[in-house]
């Protein structure tokens, strides 16, 4: 018996103890095929899967190293069965490999005949597959290359893409690092991403995912296609790449409901990309519009899903993904894996604020109890309303007051699911509101004051969720979500974690409604706070108020 | 097998003993002593005399069982000894193992080095010594006899060759051939006439097994039938030819079959089959028996490298650590829970699924674990009419041990076990699966396999694993007849018990990482206590664990028992392993609250037993469970005391010594307590009052354990491949009985028993004993016997063969071979002559 930090589950977790003098290395040694489950204070879980397991072989590990690191660190011996497992698998990957054929084109070839033989007689692969070119290769359609990639990850032999990606369209890019640097981590995350070809990079909210896009750019100085979730999004990818790279403001273009323009770095958003016009993808053509050399997506985990499509037929073109974090609410990370490519970096949050780059945050919930005419209508109400209902409750705005009041010298942000809440709260504390039907421009405009510190609250709906940038919240006051999306609560997180001025902490409030269902759905996102590692408290309404 | 009988051996005999009977006789004690030992089935009943004892081992199917047990090379000496007629010398055996050593072999043949035949010559004395010890071969070594059983199962005829491949000598296979065509043959081979059948017989053997005359005849013949005969040459011996018995001659040989059918070189057996004789065989053959001999048992090589025995142990005692742990989780389980047996025996397929989802594995592995317990003797069947199986009182003094001694245990029932685990859910021999713990797991062999399985790693260096397609060349020579049925791909049972072997030693820690580890080292050899050596191995027992905010408890190692119950009683199980993981939700911080805790009770107990400081959310959680588990009031409290006399309850409150209880007075005449009731009796009890337990409907409670148990049952017995050996004492008893008894036996031998006018009646033991003797001995018997409709008669007989209960002999009063039922013998006596 070792004194290893690291304890091996049967059911394929891996413990860390994180105080141990070993844990650092440990961790390193794990990172690269264990996902980090859950990183709360003391002991971090971690899992190995077979797409964990693959991502290691992807960036040139072997099973050795993988039974090496379990052995060498694990405090008791770990199951054989669990070694033997995990070698099984590792070989599994690259037994199949596409390949660049100099007669034949894109062709599947294997170092395992049986293996080939196996994935042909699969009903999904036949159609395709070409010729037999000799007994070890076969001939594989150029167009189906994302295709027989997704349904070779579902069979269990993940091939591995050698055929190499085309150049695409020159174009000149330069980071501009002008009293300004690539934080160390994010030039690791080029590095990983460059050296692997394609893949996915995971960087916690606020962690500079859009520099990580720009540095990859000025790596492949290329016309690039960037997708992004939505128009706000697409102004700051502009803003950022026009303010640190040697882009101008006329090289790059946006492609998004209101604008369509195509430049040499053109920014496009998925909700245009998936518009369908009499049944068919109307903007498609936009793929094809330039010969890209690069292709980057913006919070990979919500991908939808006809853009899984598009990306298929793209596999010539070198891809990156941005992304805080590997878990789809659909479960298709395989997907990502087959289609993006595997996980070429990732660092956790902890780390990340270890080193000053994120904002430590102080997450608290805070109970209100209804009153009792409150609970009698919250036992009456139809099983679908009573979320809305628990949620609403106008005690939380009592609450929510006071803590704008206790935190009134600081830029805070009200955050909410439900617009009359929403109207209603902007209305008590008179403060602007940003929903759905606000203009673009009025949006700009609000974010600017905020940014100027011209007006300290502003109030949200969920259309802020993602990719906005208010580098001065310094509190959020979350009153209600959609249900229990760990998702959500990372992004909702996300806005308070950029790095303050003044180093101080930032605030992350849930403001829950007792003994409902509001408390459960909060059980959920508090989990994954806790599990993120970080600090969570429990406070009664009382003690705000 | 009747060759070479007659005056010329009974004059070599006069020099060694004339009977194996006496060979025995002349044994000292020990020698028999480990010839019983060897051959238990002798003892079942102990021989009345050593006659007795010879006619027994001499039996078909206590040779043949004897046989079984001989590795391959002891074997092949027996055979090469079938193939040589009796009173062969150890020289002659070497020759015919290794072909004499000027003769080129039979390309045929695997070639021998020096180093084989000295190796060979090393094992000969020792498979000689063996054989004799087991009283398979007897007589010295210029003498050797096999015993009559064993020539009989060994020697190669035409319809069965055996391993050597050969055919029957020239003579046998010339039985029944008329003196004519003998005498053609000979004139055919080109030898000179003789004057009757046993020299014509007797010329042509002497022309085979002369080197020079035999090649020199074969040097004549025509290519074709070289080739015809180098087809036959390692058997099977016997080929189809049509009308194999026209008497053709050297004149009018046709094809090369009957070139070869001229000179006697094939001879007829069946109608349309011809046979190579042996001794042709043999002249082919340079000389050899085998093809192949083995001398020395293979080695295994195992392809993967040594492993580090400290790793090897450590993960062997994981594995041990889990094993006692699965089987204790298990059976806690069914304690609680017992599920039926079937009505043929066994396990239910959904309760083996149940089980196996209970315990997060496989339905095999948990068979497996069944099976353990099982044959531990911990599960039994309770035996009521609705049987069920439960854990055994014997389970309540195995869960005193600790986790060492509890393993040693249950690696020393499986090292014993006949139970086949992995045999469940197989189809039986009507295609249905066998169920779990059923009847029809048992398989003889399978202790004697895992045993020699293990001992062959024990023999590698230590760390090194093995798989079972390298130990299985060496289980196959120790015991080449012992493989068991064969399956329908090939592979015999024994294949498959030692690749089972060595998966249920993974499992139970007895390898880690497929090399022998130290406890079970231990154990087979046992030199040392195998918990002992396990016990340093094992993880030590913790007693804290680490509190988590996302509301997890990490326990890094075993928790001690106490400690492990009463947090799996407030948090759920999430992760096990080396590790354990527990959460606490809401459901389960009620359930401790159910169970009598307060929430003051778990913080504290948390803040005893954490490392860490308790998390703000964990005590928040307790407190709002409680918080609402204390508005309805209803099961809190774990236990009330109620009288009648409110002054006598007011007494017990104002008791300092009930302090502990926590008493509340809920009204006048009840008192609630925190204390659960067995403690609040317990308590009463010592403070001097006589309270009595009732139950929801206020009758009057007898308390017991509430855990299901059979009635005292023991170890399922493994069954026994044959009897038991036996041990020293009764070994000294048989031998003392035997000598006794051969004392008196001999004794009375020379009383005359022959009286003409009487039927000679002797004991049925003696009878079968002075006939086999006589048919080794080739003497005349004088007999007297009742036919099937009872009327006595007497007859000279002289026997040919004992066999199966009759007595084959030629009788001299119908002149013609007859069969004896040996039970209507009356009796026998020698005749004067």
């Amino acid at each position: 018996m070792n004194d290893g930090p690291l304890i091996v589950q049967s059911d394929k977790t891996l413990l860390l103890e994180i105080d141990h003098p070993k844990a650092a290395d440990c961790r390193r040694a794990i990172a690269p095929f264990a996902e980090l489950e859950r990183a709360p204070e003391h002991v971090h879980t971690y899992r190995v899967t077979p797409l964990g397991l693959w991502n290691a072989r992807a960036a040139g590990h072997d099973a050795e190293q993988v039974v090496d690191a379990l052995v060498k660190y694990s405090r008791y011996p770990v199951p054989h069965a669990l070694l033997v497992d995990v070698a099984d698998t590792m070989g599994r990957y690259g037994r199949l490999q596409l390949l660049k054929h100099p007669t034949h084109g894109l062709v599947l070839a294997t170092t395992d005949r049986p293996v080939l033989e196996e994935v042909l007689r699969s009903k999904k692969i036949a159609p395709l597959v070409g010729a037999r070119v000799d007994p070890d290769t076969v001939v594989v359609h150029p167009s189906e290359r994302g295709q027989i990639k997704q349904v070779l990850l579902k069979l269990g032999w993940p091939a591995e893409d050698f055929a190499g990606y085309v150049d695409g369209e020159a174009h000149p890019i330069d980071l501009d690092e002008d009293g300004w640097q690539l934080r160390p981590y994010q030039a690791q995350a080029v590095e990983g991403f460059w050296h692997g070809g394609s893949g996915v990079v995971v960087l916690p909210c606020g962690a500079g995912k859009t520099l990580v896009g720009a540095a990859a750019m000025a790596h492949a100085k290329s016309t690039t296609l960037i997708l992004v979730t939505n128009t706000v999004s697409a102004r700051q990818w502009k803003h950022e790449l026009v303010k640190r790279t040697s882009l101008t403001e006329d090289e790059v273009g946006e492609y998004s409901g209101t604008k369509k323009e195509i430049r040499p770095v053109t920014i496009a958003t998925y909700q245009v990309m998936t518009t369908k016009r009499k049944g068919v993808y109307a903007h498609l053509e936009l793929f094809d519009a330039r010969n890209w050399g690069l292709v980057v997506y913006d919070e990979v985990h919500l991908l939808p899903a006809p853009v899984f499509k598009f990306t298929a037929d793209l596999q010539a073109r070198r891809r990156l993904g941005l992304t805080a974090t590997l878990v789809r609410e659909d479960g298709r990370e395989g997907d990502v894996f087959s289609l993006i490519g595997p996980k070429r970096f990732d660092a956790p949050w902890k780390e990340i604020e270890a080193q000053g780059y994120i904002a430590p945050a102080d997450c608290c919930e805070v109970r209100v109890t209804l009153t009792d005419s409150e609970r009698l209508a919250y036992a009456t109400a139809e099983p679908e309303e009573r979320y809305r209902y628990c949620a609403t409750t106008a005690t939380k705005r009592r609450v929510v007051e006071a803590l704008v009041k206790k935190h009134e010298k600081d830029q805070t942000l009200i955050i909410g699911q439900y617009i009359d809440q929403l109207d209603e709260l902007g209305e008590a504390l008179d403060a602007p509101v940003i929903k759905g039907e606000t203009s673009n421009a009025q949006r700009e405009k609000l974010f600017d004051a905020f940014r100027n510190k011209e007006i300290s609250v502003l109030v949200v709906s969920k259309v802020a969720n993602f990719s906005i940038d208010l580098p001065e919240a310094t509190v959020a006051i979350q009153v209600s979500g959609t249900f229990g999306s760990r998702q959500e609560e990372a992004q909702r997180l996300g806005r308070v974690l950029r790095p303050k001025a003044d180093g101080h902490a930032a605030h992350f409030y849930s403001v829950v409604a007792r003994d409902t269902v509001d408390q459960d759905f909060a059980a959920h996102r508090q989990r994954f706070l806790a599990e993120q590692g970080y600090a969570y408290r429990i406070i009664d309404a009382d003690d705000v108020l | 097998m009747t060759t070479q009988q007659g005056p010329q051996r009974r004059a070599r005999s006069a020099t060694g003993p004339r009977t194996l009977a006496e060979e025995l006789r002349a044994r000292p004690d020990d020698a028999l002593a480990a010839l019983l030992r060897s051959r238990p089935d002798l003892l079942n009943p102990v021989p009345g005399d050593l006659t007795q004892l010879s006619a027994r081992l001499s039996s078909r199917a206590s040779a043949l069982r004897a046989l079984e047990r001989l590795d391959r090379f002891t074997l092949q000496v027996a055979e090469a000894l079938a193939t040589a007629p009796d009173g062969t010398s150890t020289a002659t055996v070497r020759t015919l193992l290794t072909g004499p050593a000027k003769v080129k072999p039979h390309p045929g043949a695997t070639p021998l080095t020096p180093a084989d035949r000295s190796a060979v010559a090393t094992a000969l004395p020792r498979a000689i010594a063996t054989l004799r010890d087991r009283a398979l071969l007897w007589g010295p070594d210029n003498g050797l006899r096999l015993v009559l059983a064993v020539r009989e199962a060994l020697a190669p005829t035409a319809a069965n060759p055996g391993r050597t491949g050969l055919g029957p000598t020239l003579a046998d296979a010339t039985i029944g051939m008329s003196p004519a065509r003998l005498q053609q043959l000979l004139a055919s081979a080109g030898q000179a006439a003789t004057p009757d059948p046993v020299t014509a017989v007797a010329a042509l053997t002497a022309l085979l097994t002369d080197r020079a005359r035999c090649a020199a005849l074969l040097d004549t013949a025509p290519e074709p039938a070289l080739r015809l005969l180098d087809r036959l040459v390692w058997g099977p011996p016997t080929g189809t030819v049509p009308d194999a018995a026209r008497p053709v001659t050297a004149e009018d040989a046709q094809s090369p079959v009957e070139w070869l059918l001229a000179r006697g070189l094939l001879l007829p057996t069946s109608p349309g089959s011809v046979v190579l004789p042996r001794e042709l065989a043999l002249h082919l053959r340079g000389g050899r028996s085998h093809r192949t001999v083995e001398p020395v048992q293979p080695e295994p090589a195992p392809a993967a490298a040594p492993r580090d025995p400290q790793a090897v142990d450590g993960a062997a005692a994981g594995q041990a650590h889990t094993a006692v742990k699965t089987v204790e989780e298990l059976l806690d389980g069914w304690g609680l829970t017992p599920p039926l047996t079937l009505r043929a025996g066994g396990l239910g397929v959904r309760d083996l699924k149940r089980a196996a989802q209970a315990l997060e594995t496989t339905e095999q592995q948990t068979a497996f674990w069944l099976e353990l317990a099982y044959t531990a003797g911990l599960l039994a069947p309770d035996g009521e009419v609705d049987e069920r199986w439960a854990p055994t009182p014997g389970y309540d003094s195995w869960l005193q041990l600790d986790t060492a001694e509890r393993w040693s245990v249950l690696a020393t029932a499986w090292l014993a076990a006949t139970r086949v685990p992995a045999l469940a859910g197989t189809p039986d021999g009507k295609g249905k699966p066998r169920a779990a713990l059923g009847p029809e797991l048992d398989r003889t062999l399978a202790p004697s396999v895992r045993r020699a399985a293990l001992a062959l790693l024990a023999e590698l260096p230590p760390g090194t694993p093995a798989t079972a397609e390298e130990l299985l060349p060496a289980l196959r020579w120790q015991r080449p007849l012992r493989g068991g049925p064969t399956g329908p791909d090939g592979r015999d049972l024994r294949d498959e018990l030692t690749a089972w072997t060595l998966d249920e030693a993974e499992l139970l820690g007895i390898t880690g990482r497929g090399a022998l580890a130290a406890p079970a080292r231990a154990l087979l050899t046992a030199e040392a206590d195998p918990a002992e050596v396990l016990a340093p191995l094992l993880p030590q027992p913790l007693d804290h664990v680490i509190l988590q905010p996302d509301l997890t408890a990490v326990a890094p190692g075993p928790l001690l028992t106490p400690l492990a119950h009463a947090l799996a009683l407030c948090a759920d199980i999430e992760s096990k392993g080396g590790a354990t993981v527990y959460r606490f939700t809401p459901a389960s911080v009620r359930r401790a609250l159910d169970a009598g805790r307060t929430a003051a009770d778990l913080r504290t107990f948390l803040e005893q037993h954490s490392r860490t400081p308790v998390p703000q959310p964990l005590t928040y959680l307790i407190d709002d469970i409680a918080r609402r588990h204390g508005i309805l009031r209803v099961g809190a409290a774990s236990s009330y005391l109620r009288c009648d006399d409110p002054s006598l309850l007011n007494e017990v409150l104002a008791d300092r010594r009930s302090a502990d209880l926590r008493l509340r007075l809920l009204a006048p005449t009840v008192l609630a307590s925190q204390a659960a009731p067995d403690v609040l009796l317990a308590t009463l009890r010592t403070m001097g009052y006589a309270p009595a337990a009732e139950s929801a409907e206020g009758d009057m409670l007898i308390t017991r354990p509430d855990s299901h148990r059979t009635p005292p049952r023991t170890a399922p017995v493994p069954v026994p491949d044959g009897p038991p050996t036996p041990d020293d004492t009764l070994l000294a008893a048989a031998i003392k009985a035997i000598r006794a008894g051969d004392r008196a036996a001999t004794a009375s031998r020379r009383e005359p028993t022959a009286d003409p006018r009487h039927l000679p009646r002797t004991a049925a033991a003696e009878t079968l004993a002075a006939l086999q003797t006589a048919v080794l001995l080739g003497e005349r018997m004088w007999i007297g016997y009742l036919n099937a409709e009872g009327i006595a008669s007497q007859r000279i007989i002289d026997p040919v063969k004992v066999e199966g209960g009759f007595v084959t002999a030629f009788d001299h009063h119908a002149d013609e071979l007859r069969t004896f039922a040996l039970h209507r013998i009356t009796g026998v006596a020698e005749l004067d002559e």
